[in-house]
C-alpha cells in the first residue's frame, strides 16, 4: 500500500494523482516498455520529498517544480515514441502519447506543432543508450572477459549499433531528418551530433590533443551521415547493403590516415634524398675547384 | 466633456482600492466599472444590461470596431490551440459562438485529413472492409469533437444559437447559461478552456480561474484572449487615441448606445496588464504559463496547462 502524501506545496498535483492511480495498475507492464526505450518512468518518490518551500518568483516557478515539469515532458514524449510509426514524427504522436498517460490530448499544446521536440528527444535517448552499451563493452574489455577490437571494428560496430536503433522508425526517419534540419534545431541536432561521435572516439581510445582530434570527428561524422542516408533507401534483407558501404567507408578512412603517414614519411625521404644530392654536388664541386 | 470627466475621475481614483479592485479581488465593495466606482452586485448588473443591450450589433461592432482584425486574432488563438480531434473544448463567455465555430472548422479539417492518410494506408485491404471502414467514419466527421459555449447572458446566447443556424453548424455543438465565477460542469470534464474577450467582464477573475482550473482535466490546457496593455509609448497614445474618440462614436453611430461602448472600452484600461494576469493564472494553480501578445500589446493570449 503505498503511502498517500500530499505535499502542501504547490506541486504537479493532477499529474502526480494520475501517476498515483496508473502506477498501481500498469507495475506488470512498465518492464517492458522500458525495455524499448531504456529510461525508467520518473519515480515520483523522490519528487514528493524534494519539495521545499514554495514561492512564486518573478515569471517562474520554484526550482523543484520546473525539474518535474520537464520530467512529465520526459515522460509525454517517451511515450509518444510508441504512436511515430502510425502518425510521424507530428503533434498527433505527442497528443496520442499524453493520452496513454492518462493526460488530455491538449497537454501536447506544451510543444511545438512540428514535432520537433519529439525528435530531438528520440536522438537523444539513443545517444545515451549508446553511450550506456560502449561503456558496458569497456568494462568487459577492461575486466579481461572479452578482447579489445581492433579500431576499425570497433567503430564499424559502434555505428552500426547506433543506425540500427532507427530500424522500428525507418519509415518516418526521413521526416525526423528534415525536422533535424529546421534552422531553428540546428544548433540542438548539431550538438546532439557532435558529442554522438566525441563518445565513441573517447571509447575508441582516442586520446590525441593535436589537430587529428578535429580531423577524426570530422572523418567519423562524415561516415555516420552517408550510412545513415545510404540505410533511408536500403530495402535489401536486414540492411545488409548498408553495413557492407559502412565497412567500406571506415576501411576507406584506415587506408586515408595509412597513406597520409606514408606520404608524409615519403615526403622526408625525398627531401633527405634532395638534401643528400645538394651536398654531394657540391662536395664535388669543392673537390673540382680544389684540384 | 464628458469623456475628460470620466478620465479626471480616473486619475484621481489611482489609489490602493483601485488597484486591488483592477485586480478583480472583492476589496469591500468597491469595484470598477469601467472608470466609474461601483459595488460587485451593481458590477454584475451594469455588465448583464451592457452585454443585454449590445448582443444584435455585437458581431457587427466587432467588426468595425477593430477593422475586421478581431477575426485574424481569434484564428490565431485557434492555431495556437492546435487541436486535434476528440477534443472537448469549453468556450466560456462564448456568447456569439465565434470560437466554437471556428473549433468545428479546424477539426472538421483536420479530421479530412486524417481520414484521407487512413485510406491512403488502406491499399491492401480487402472492399469489405474498406465498405465497413468508410461508413464508421463518415458519420464522424467531427472525430467526436465537442465544443460547450457557456455565457452568463441569455441575450448573447440567443443570438449565437441563431447565427449557428443560420451558418449551418448543428454536430458537436451545446449552448449552456452558466456563470464563469461558478460553472455548472463537473470536476476534470474539459480538454480545452477558452475564454475570448469575456474575462474582462467578469467580476472576480480569481474565482474564474479556480473554476476553469476545476474543470479542466489533467493536462488540459487554459487559453484566454483578451485586451492588454501596449507598451509602446507611441503607439499607446495612438491606441487611446482611438479608443476614446472613435469607438464611442461607432457604437452611438452603428448600434445607438455609446455608453456601452464607453464601458467596453475604460474597462480595457481598467484590466491587468500581462505580466499581473500571468501571476494570477499561476496562482489559480496553472504550469508552464506564458503569453504571447498580438499587435504590440493590444491583444495578448495567456496559456496555461492545468498539470
Amino acid at each position: 500500500v503505498r503511502c498517500q502524501h500530499y505535499p502542501p506545496v504547490r506541486a504537479l498535483q493532477a499529474s502526480a494523482a494520475l501517476r498515483r492511480a496508473t502506477d498501481e495498475h500498469k507495475e506488470p507492464l512498465t518492464s517492458s516498455s522500458q525495455q524499448h526505450f531504456g529510461s525508467p518512468p520518473a519515480d515520483h518518490q523522490p519528487e514528493q520529498e524534494r519539495h521545499g518551500p514554495s514561492y512564486t518568483g518573478q515569471g517562474g516557478q520554484e526550482s523543484e517544480d520546473y525539474e518535474s515539469e520537464e520530467q512529465l515532458q520526459h515522460r509525454i514524449l517517451t511515450a509518444a515514441l510508441e504512436f511515430v510509426p502510425e502518425h510521424g514524427w507530428t503533434a498527433e504522436a505527442i497528443a496520442e502519447g499524453a493520452k496513454t498517460l492518462g493526460l488530455s490530448v491538449a497537454a501536447a499544446g506544451m510543444f511545438h506543432s512540428d514535432g520537433s521536440e519529439l525528435v530531438l528527444h528520440f536522438v537523444s535517448e539513443c545517444n545515451t543508450k549508446l553511450s550506456k552499451l560502449l561503456e558496458k563493452e569497456q568494462k568487459l574489455v577492461q575486466l579481461g572477459e572479452a578482447e579489445k577490437k581492433p579500431i576499425d571494428e570497433f567503430l564499424r560496430d559502434a555505428v552500426e549499433a547506433r543506425l540500427r536503433m532507427l530500424i522500428p522508425y525507418i519509415e518516418k526517419w526521413p521526416q525526423a531528418l528534415s525536422v533535424l534540419l529546421l534552422p531553428r534545431n540546428i544548433p540542438s541536432s548539431l550538438s546532439l551530433l557532435t558529442s554522438m561521435i566525441d563518445d565513441i572516439w573517447h571509447y575508441a581510445g582516442d586520446q590525441s590533443t593535436d589537430f587529428s582530434w578535429y580531423t577524426r570527428r570530422a572523418v567519423l561524422s562524415g561516415i555516420y551521415n552517408t550510412t545513415e542516408l545510404v540505410m533511408m533507401q536500403d530495402s535489401s534483407p536486414g540492411f545488409e547493403d548498408t553495413w557492407r558501404f559502412l565497412g567500406n567507408r571506415v576501411a576507406d578512412a584506415m587506408a586515408m590516415s595509412n597513406t597520409a603517414s606514408q606520404v608524409q614519411s615519403t615526403g622526408e625521404a625525398v627531401v633527405q634524398g634532395l638534401m643528400g644530392a645538394a651536398v654531394t654536388v657540391s662536395n664535388a664541386e669543392t673537390c673540382r675547384a680544389v684540384r | 466633456v464628458r469623456l475628460w470627466r470620466c478620465r479626471c475621475r480616473a486619475l484621481l481614483s489611482r489609489p490602493a482600492g483601485a488597484v486591488r479592485a483592477r485586480r478583480g479581488l472583492a476589496a469591500g465593495p468597491e469595484m470598477h466599472f469601467g472608470f466609474q466606482s461601483v459595488t460587485e452586485e451593481e458590477r454584475r448588473e451594469k455588465i448583464y444590461q451592457v452585454f443585454e443591450n449590445v448582443a444584435k450589433k455585437y458581431d457587427v461592432m466587432n467588426d468595425s470596431m477593430t477593422l475586421g482584425i478581431h477575426r485574424v486574432w481569434k484564428d490565431i488563438l485557434m492555431h495556437k490551440m492546435n487541436p486535434c480531434p476528440g477534443t472537448l473544448l469549453l468556450d466560456v463567455a462564448g456568447g456569439t459562438g465565434d470560437i466554437a465555430f471556428r473549433f468545428i472548422n479546424y477539426v472538421r479539417s483536420v479530421r479530412q485529413r486524417q481520414l484521407q492518410r487512413k485510406l491512403k494506408h488502406h491499399q491492401d485491404l480487402s472492399w469489405q472492409e474498406i465498405f465497413e471502414s468508410y461508413q464508421k467514419d463518415k458519420f464522424n466527421s467531427l472525430g467526436d469533437s465537442q465544443v460547450v459555449v457557456c455565457d452568463i447572458n441569455r441575450e448573447m446566447l440567443k443570438v449565437g444559437k441563431q447565427k449557428a443556424q443560420h451558418l449551418g453548424y448543428s454536430e458537436g455543438l451545446s449552448w449552456v447559461l452558466g456563470n464563469a465565477e461558478e460553472l455548472p460542469f463537473d470536476d476534470d470534464k474539459f480538454d480545452v478552456y477558452t475564454i475570448a474577450f469575456g474575462i474582462r467582464n467578469v467580476t472576480r477573475i480569481d474565482l474564474a480561474l479556480q473554476e476553469a482550473y476545476r474543470v479542466l482535466k489533467p493536462g488540459g490546457r487554459f487559453l484566454c484572449l483578451e485586451f492588454s496593455h501596449v507598451s509602446n509609448p507611441l503607439l499607446s497614445r495612438l491606441y487611446d487615441l482611438y479608443s476614446f474618440q472613435v469607438i464611442p462614436v461607432l457604437g452611438e453611430v452603428i448600434a445607438g448606445d455609446w455608453r456601452s461602448y464607453q464601458y467596453l472600452v475604460e474597462s480595457i484600461r481598467q484590466f491587468p496588464p500581462q505580466e499581473e494576469l500571468k501571476a494570477m493564472i499561476e496562482d489559480a494553480g496553472f504550469f508552464k504559463v506564458d503569453y504571447e501578445n498580438l499587435n504590440f500589446g493590444i491583444v495578448a493570449i495567456h496559456s496555461g496547462f492545468k498539470l
